[in-house]
C-alpha cells in the first residue's frame, strides 16, 4: 500500500502535466559553484563554495552533476596551519576538503571565458564530460558565485572580471539553447545584487548578499588558521539549509529561505529577484528548496509499462490504461503525421533536377531536419508546378487546335 | 590688436615687475603655514592597513609557557657572553642556532672611514620554510650592540628563543633569516650589501648561504632585563627613505590592538595626541629624515627596498619579554601572509602619531612652495636684467628734448606701434655671471672631499679652519671680482638669478626624494632670495652679513651640535661614516647645493656695481 502510494505521486503529477505543452517539472539537478578569488587571504571564498558543495552533495546532487570551480588550493597552501583541510567554521568540526571532493575547474582554469563556455556549452571536443554542464530543458540549476565584486561586475582572480551583462547574456543563451528549466542564482560578493540586475531570461530566481554600494562581510575568523573562514550571507544560508533542510524529503520552500534573511545578521541587505519567474513572486516562493539544492525529480514517463507494478488499485489502473491509450493514440497520430511529412519530403525531393542530387546525398541529415520547416514551401511549389503543367497543356491544346484550323483555312 | 598690445604692455608693466618679490615671499609664508597646518585633523589622516593580505593580529600567538623557560636559559647564556670577543660570541651563537636545527653561516667585514677601521663578523641562520618554495625570506635581526652601543641582552636572547620557536611551526611560506650583527651600524650594512652582492670592497666577505628575496626585516633592540611599558618604533632609513607604511601600521595594529602594548615614535614618550605634540613628532621625524643617517640596524635594509623597522621596548611596566616575542610572532605571521612585496601603502609620509599621518600629496606643496620662491625670483631677475633702463628717470631734466623711439610690432595680422623702451631687450652679459656661479658650484666639491677624507682626529680642527675661511672668503672673493671685473648691476642680477635658479631646481627635485631635507635647506636659504649688493649702506651690510653668517651651513652645523649637546668630532665622523658606508648623500646637498648658493648670496652682499651710464645700450 505504502509503496504503491509513493509510486502514485509522480504518476499523478505526470498525468497532470501531459496536456500542457511546457513541463513545469524538472528532470535533473545541477549545481555550478564558483569561487572567483585566489590568494590565502581569500580563504573564506573557497570555504563558502566548499560548504555549498558539501550541502548540495548532502542533499543528493552527485559529483557528476556539480561543477566546482576553485581558483586556489587553500588546503595545500604553506600558510595553512592545518595542512590538507579547509574549514568554514572556527570550531573546525567539518573538514570541507575531506577525502571525496571533485574540483572540476581549478587554478588558472577558473576564468571568465571558461565559465561562460561552461554555461553555454561552447566547448571544444576535447573537453571531458566532467567539465561540461550537460543540462537540458528539464534541468534545474543552482548557480552559486562568490568572490570580490563591485557595481555590475565580479572579479575573477585579480586578472579579469565578468560583468552583469555578460552573465545575463550567458543565461539568455542557455535559455535559448534549452539548457535549463529553472535556475536559482545566488551570489555572495560586495554589491552582489547588481550582478543579477541585468538578467532578462525567464525562469530565474536570483538572490544576492548586498545592495549597490554595500559591502558583504565575513562572518568570523579562525584565529589559528589566521583568516576569515566564511562570509555572512553564505553562513546564514548554510545555517538555514543545515537546520531546516535536513533530508531530501524536506518541503521547505525558496520563500522560507528568503524569509530567513535578516539584514541585522548579514550586515547587508540581501536582495531577491522574482520577476523573471513565471507566476512571479508567488510561484517562485512556492518552489521547494530541494528543487535546486537536492536531487529529487520526476522521471519523465514515456511508456505505459510503468503502470504494470500498480495492479492493486483498479481505479488507477483504469486511468493509466486510458492514459496509455491516449498516449498510443497520440503516438499513432504522430506517426501518421510523420508518414505524411515523409511522403511530402519524398515528393518535394523528386521535384529538383537530377543535378542537385549530389548535394542531397552529401547532407542527408540536414535535409531531414529542415523537412518540417519546408512543408509549406514545397506545397506551394507543387501548386506552381501543377499550374505550370496545366497552363502548358492548355497552350499545347490551343496550339494544336490552331494548327488544325489553319490548314483548313488555306 | 588690443590683445597683442595688452600682452606686450603687461610684460613691461611696472606694477607686474614689482610683484615677484612679494609673490616669492608669499610662497615661503604659505609653505611654512602649510606645514604647520598638517597636524590638524582636517589635513592629516588616520593610518589604515591597505594590504589585504597582511591580516594583522588575526592569529592566536602561542609564544608563551615553556618558551619562557627557554628564553631564560638563552638569556643566561647571552649574559655570560657579555664582554667576550666577537668570534667567541659567534661560536656560541652558532652552537645555539645549530641546536635549533637551522643552517648557520658567518660573514666577516671590514670598513675604513675617517681613518678608523670598523670590523666584525655577522652570524646568521636560515629557517627554510617547510612547505614554502624558498623564493622569499623575512629577516629577524638582533644586533649584539644597539645604536647607543648598549649590550642588546634581551634582544639577542629573544632572537635565539624565537628561532627555536619558529622552527616548530610548519606554516611558513617564506624562509626566515635570524641575523645577529656585532654592531648596529656597519654589520647590518655589510650583510645587506653582501646579500645583494653589492659589497664595495673585498674586505666584506660574500655570504656563503642565501635565501630568497627579502620581503621585510624586523629588528629587536631590547638592551635591558626588566619588564617594559611600551614599544618605540624606529622607522627612518638612510637618506630619509622610509619603509612602507603598511609595515609600521601592522606592528602598531598588532602591538596596540592585539597585545595591548602602547606604541610611540620619534622618542615622544608621552604622546597626548594634541596639536603641539603632533607637530613636535612630525618635526622630529622631518629632522631625522633630513639628516638622512641610519637610526638603527633596519636603516641599511631600506635602500634595498626591504621594508624594515626597529622595535625598542622602553619604560618600566608590566609587559614582559614574552609579550615582545608575541608581537614579533604575530608580525611574522602577517608578513608570512604577504603574496608580493609591500607596495599597497605609502612610501612617502610624515607620521605625527602612531595612528596619524600625512601622505606626500598633502605635504609636498609645502617644500615645493619654498623651492618655487627661488625659481620665481630667478625668473624675475632674468627679466629685470634684460629690461632697458628707463630714459624718463635718467634724463628727467631734459624732457621733451627727444621723442621716445617707436617700434613696429607685428604678431600675425596684428600690428602695433609701441615705444622701443617697452619692447627692447637689453643685451645680457652672461660670461661673468656664469663663471661665478659655475665656480662656486665646483668649489662645493672641496668641503665635500675634505670632510669625507680627513681622519677622525683632524676633523674638528679642519672644520674650525673651514668655518673661519668660510666667514672671510666671500668678502675677498667679492672684492677681487669688483677689482678685476667691475661687474654691472645687470651682472649682479644675473649672478643671483642663476644661483637661485639652480637652488630652486635642486630643491624641487630633492623635495620628491627627501622632502624634509629640501624643506630645511630651503628654509635656511630663504633669506638669500632678498640679498643684493648694497653699496653705500655699510651698517645694513654688516647686519645682513651677520645674519647670513648665522645661517651659513657651517654655523647651522655648529648650532645643531651645541643645541643637542653633541661632540662636533663625533658628528663629523658620523657624517663621514655615513658617506663611506651607508651611501648617505646629505653632505652632497649641503656642500654642493646649499653652500654654493649661500656663498653667492654672501658675495652679492659685499658687491658694488660699476657705474652703468656708459654701459647703457638698448638693442632691439
Amino acid at each position: 500500500m505504502r509503496l504503491s502510494k509513493l509510486l502514485q505521486l509522480p504518476l499523478v503529477l505526470t498525468s497532470l502535466l501531459l496536456p500542457l505543452p511546457v513541463a513545469t517539472e524538472h528532470t535533473s539537478n545541477w549545481a555550478v559553484l564558483v569561487s572567483t578569488s585566489r590568494f590565502w587571504f581569500n580563504y573564506r571564498h573557497l570555504a563558502n563554495v566548499l560548504s555549498l558543495y558539501r550541502t548540495v552533495k548532502r542533499l543528493g546532487i552527485p559529483d557528476s552533476q556539480i561543477i566546482l570551480m576553485l581558483p586556489d588550493d587553500m588546503a595545500c597552501n604553506p600558510r595553512n596551519a592545518f595542512p590538507g583541510t579547509v574549514y568554514s567554521n572556527a570550531d573546525r568540526a567539518v573538514d570541507l576538503y575531506g577525502d571525496n571532493i571533485e574540483v572540476d575547474y581549478r587554478g588558472y582554469e577558473v576564468t571568465v571565458e571558461n565559465f561562460i563556455r561552461l554555461l553555454t556549452d561552447r566547448v571544444g571536443e576535447e573537453m571531458p564530460r566532467s567539465k561540461r554542464l550537460l543540462t537540458d530543458d528539464g534541468s534545474n540549476i543552482l548557480v552559486y558565485m562568490t568572490g570580490h565584486g563591485g557595481n555590475e561586475f565580479l572579479k575573477f582572480q585579480d586578472a579579469e572580471e565578468i560583468s552583469a551583462f555578460d552573465l545575463a547574456d550567458a543565461f539568455e543563451q542557455m535559455w535559448e539553447k534549452k539548457r535549463y528549466h529553472e535556475l536559482l542564482f545566488m551570489i555572495d560578493t560586495c554589491q552582489a545584487n547588481t550582478m543579477y540586475s541585468k538578467f532578462y531570461s525567464p525562469n530565474i530566481i536570483a538572490t544576492g548578499s548586498s545592495e549597490i554600494d554595500e559591502s558583504s562581510y565575513s562572518h568570523h575568523a579562525d584565529n589559528d588558521v589566521g583568516v576569515a573562514v566564511i562570509d555572512r550571507y553564505t553562513y546564514y544560508n548554510l545555517e538555514f539549509l543545515e537546520t531546516k533542510v535536513r533530508e531530501p524529503s524536506s518541503k521547505t520552500t525558496v520563500g522560507d529561505l528568503f524569509d530567513s534573511y535578516d539584514s541585522a545578521k548579514i550586515h547587508s541587505n540581501a536582495g531577491i529577484r522574482y520577476d523573471l519567474f513565471p507566476g512571479g513572486e508567488k510561484a517562485a516562493r512556492e518552489r521547494l528548496l530541494m528543487d535546486f539544492f537536492g536531487n529529487v525529480q520526476n522521471v519523465e514517463v514515456d511508456t505505459t509499462n510503468s503502470s504494470s507494478g500498480n495492479s492493486t488499485d483498479a481505479e488507477w489502473e483504469e486511468d493509466i490504461l486510458a492514459l496509455g491509450k491516449k498516449i498510443s493514440e497520440l503516438r499513432k497520430r504522430q506517426e501518421a503525421l510523420d508518414l505524411q511529412a515523409q511522403a511530402q519530403v519524398n515528393n518535394s525531393s523528386s521535384v529538383p533536377p537530377p543535378g542537385s542530387l549530389k548535394s542531397e546525398v552529401k547532407l542527408p541529415t540536414s535535409k531531414i531536419r529542415a523537412a518540417k520547416v519546408e512543408v509549406d514551401n514545397s506545397w506551394f511549389g507543387k501548386k506552381a508546378v501543377g499550374a505550370w503543367a496545366l497552363a502548358g497543356c492548355s497552350l499545347v491544346w490551343l496550339a494544336g487546335s490552331y494548327l488544325e484550323s489553319s490548314p483548313s483555312a488555306s | 590688436m588690443a590683445l597683442l598690445s595688452s600682452g606686450v604692455l603687461l610684460k613691461r608693466d611696472p606694477r607686474l615687475l614689482k610683484l615677484p618679490p612679494y609673490l616669492s615671499f608669499l610662497c615661503i609664508a604659505v609653505g611654512i603655514a602649510w606645514l604647520l597646518l598638517l597636524p590638524l585633523n582636517d589635513y592629516s589622516r588616520r593610518t589604515y592597513i591597505s594590504e589585504n593580505a597582511l591580516l594583522p593580529g588575526q592569529v592566536h600567538t602561542y609564544f608563551a609557557g615553556s618558551d619562557q623557560h627557554v628564553f631564560r636559559g638563552f638569556k643566561h647564556e647571552v649574559d655570560a657572553l657579555e664582554g667576550k670577543s666577537n668570534t667567541e660570541v659567534n661560536d656560541k651563537l652558532e652552537e645555539f642556532f645549530k641546536a635549533a636545527g637551522l643552517k648557520v653561516a658567518r660573514q666577516k667585514f671590514e670598513y675604513k672611514s675617517a681613518g678608523e677601521v670598523y670590523q666584525g663578523e655577522n652570524i646568521y641562520a636560515i629557517l627554510h620554510a617547510p612547505r614554502g618554495d624558498a623564493t622569499e625570506a623575512i629577516v629577524l635581526v638582533g644586533a649584539w650592540k644597539n645604536v647607543e652601543e648598549e649590550f642588546n641582552r634581551s634582544g639577542v636572547a629573544l632572537v635565539l628563543t624565537l628561532a627555536r620557536y619558529f622552527k616548530r611551526w610548519s606554516l611558513w611560506s617564506k624562509d626566515i633569516i635570524f641575523l645577529v650583527t656585532p654592531d648596529s651600524r656597519a654589520g647590518p650594512q655589510a650583510w645587506v650589501d653582501a646579500y645583494h652582492d653589492t659589497q664595495s670592497s673585498p674586505a666584506i666577505q660574500p655570504l656563503p648561504l642565501k635565501s630568497g628575496a627579502l620581503q621585510g626585516a624586523v629588528v629587536i633592540d631590547y638592551p635591558f632585563n626588566h619588564r617594559f611599558e611600551s614599544l618605540h618604533i624606529v622607522y627612518d632609513g638612510i637618506n630619509g627613505q622610509l619603509p612602507n607604511l603598511d609595515l609600521f601600521n601592522t606592528v602598531v595594529s598588532i602591538a596596540s590592538g592585539q597585545m595591548g602594548i602602547g606604541v610611540t615614535l620619534q622618542r615622544m614618550w608621552n604622546h597626548k595626541d594634541d596639536y603641539k605634540e603632533r607637530l613636535q613628532t612630525m618635526l622630529r621625524g622631518m629632522l631625522k629624515q633630513g639628516l638622512g643617517h641610519a637610526s638603527g640596524p633596519h636603516s641599511s635594509f631600506i635602500p634595498y627596498h626591504v621594508d624594515a623597522i626597529t622595535l625598542q621596548p622602553y619604560g618600566e611596566g608590566w609587559q614582559d619579554e614574552m609579550a615582545m616575542g608575541r608581537v614579533i610572532e604575530s608580525t611574522f605571521r602577517s608578513l608570512n601572509n604577504l603574496l608580493e612585496h609591500l607596495h599597497q601603502s605609502f612610501f612617502f609620509y610624515l607620521l605625527m602619531h602612531s595612528g596619524r599621518f600625512v601622505s606626500i600629496g598633502t605635504y609636498l606643496p609645502s617644500a615645493m612652495l619654498v623651492a618655487i620662491n627661488f625659481t620665481i625670483m630667478a625668473i624675475y631677475l632674468w627679466v629685470k636684467s634684460g629690461t632697458p633702463i628707463s630714459k624718463s628717470t635718467k634724463v628727467a631734466s631734459t624732457m621733451g628734448e627727444k621723442s621716445t623711439p617707436l617700434e613696429l610690432v607685428k604678431e600675425g595680422d596684428a600690428i602695433a606701434i609701441l615705444p622701443e623702451e617697452i619692447t627692447g631687450v637689453r643685451e645680457r652679459e652672461l660670461f661673468l655671471p656664469l663663471a661665478v656661479v659655475a665656480g662656486t658650484q665646483f668649489l662645493g666639491v672641496l668641503p665635500l672631499y675634505i670632510f669625507n677624507h680627513t681622519t677622525h682626529s683632524m676633523l674638528s680642527i679642519v672644520f674650525g679652519i673651514f668655518t673661519i675661511l668660510n666667514t672671510v672668503l666671500p668678502y675677498f672673493i667679492s672684492k677681487s671680482i669688483i677689482e678685476y671685473f667691475g661687474p654691472t648691476t645687470q651682472q649682479y642680477q644675473l649672478i643671483k638669478s642663476f644661483s637661485l635658479l639652480l637652488l630652486g631646481m635642486f630643491l624641487s627635485s630633492l623635495a620628491t626624494l627627501n622632502f624634509s631635507l629640501a624643506f630645511l635647506v630651503g628654509l635656511f636659504a630663504a633669506p638669500l632670495t632678498y640679498i643684493q649688493p648694497l653699496p653705500g649702506r655699510p651698517i645694513l651690510v654688516t647686519v645682513l652679513s651677520l645674519l647670513i653668517n648665522v645661517l651659513a651651513p657651517t654655523a647651522v652645523i655648529l648650532a645643531g651640535v651645541f643645541a643637542w649637546e653633541l661632540n662636533l668630532g663625533e658628528v663629523l665622523k658620523e657624517a663621514a661614516f655615513g658617506w663611506d658606508i651607508w651611501g648617505m648623500n646629505t653632505q652632497v646637498v649641503v656642500w654642493c647645493v646649499w653652500w654654493p648658493a649661500w656663498l653667492v648670496g654672501n658675495i652679492l652682499l659685499y658687491g658694488k656695481a660699476r657705474d652703468e651710464s656708459s654701459a647703457t645700450k638698448a638693442v632691439k
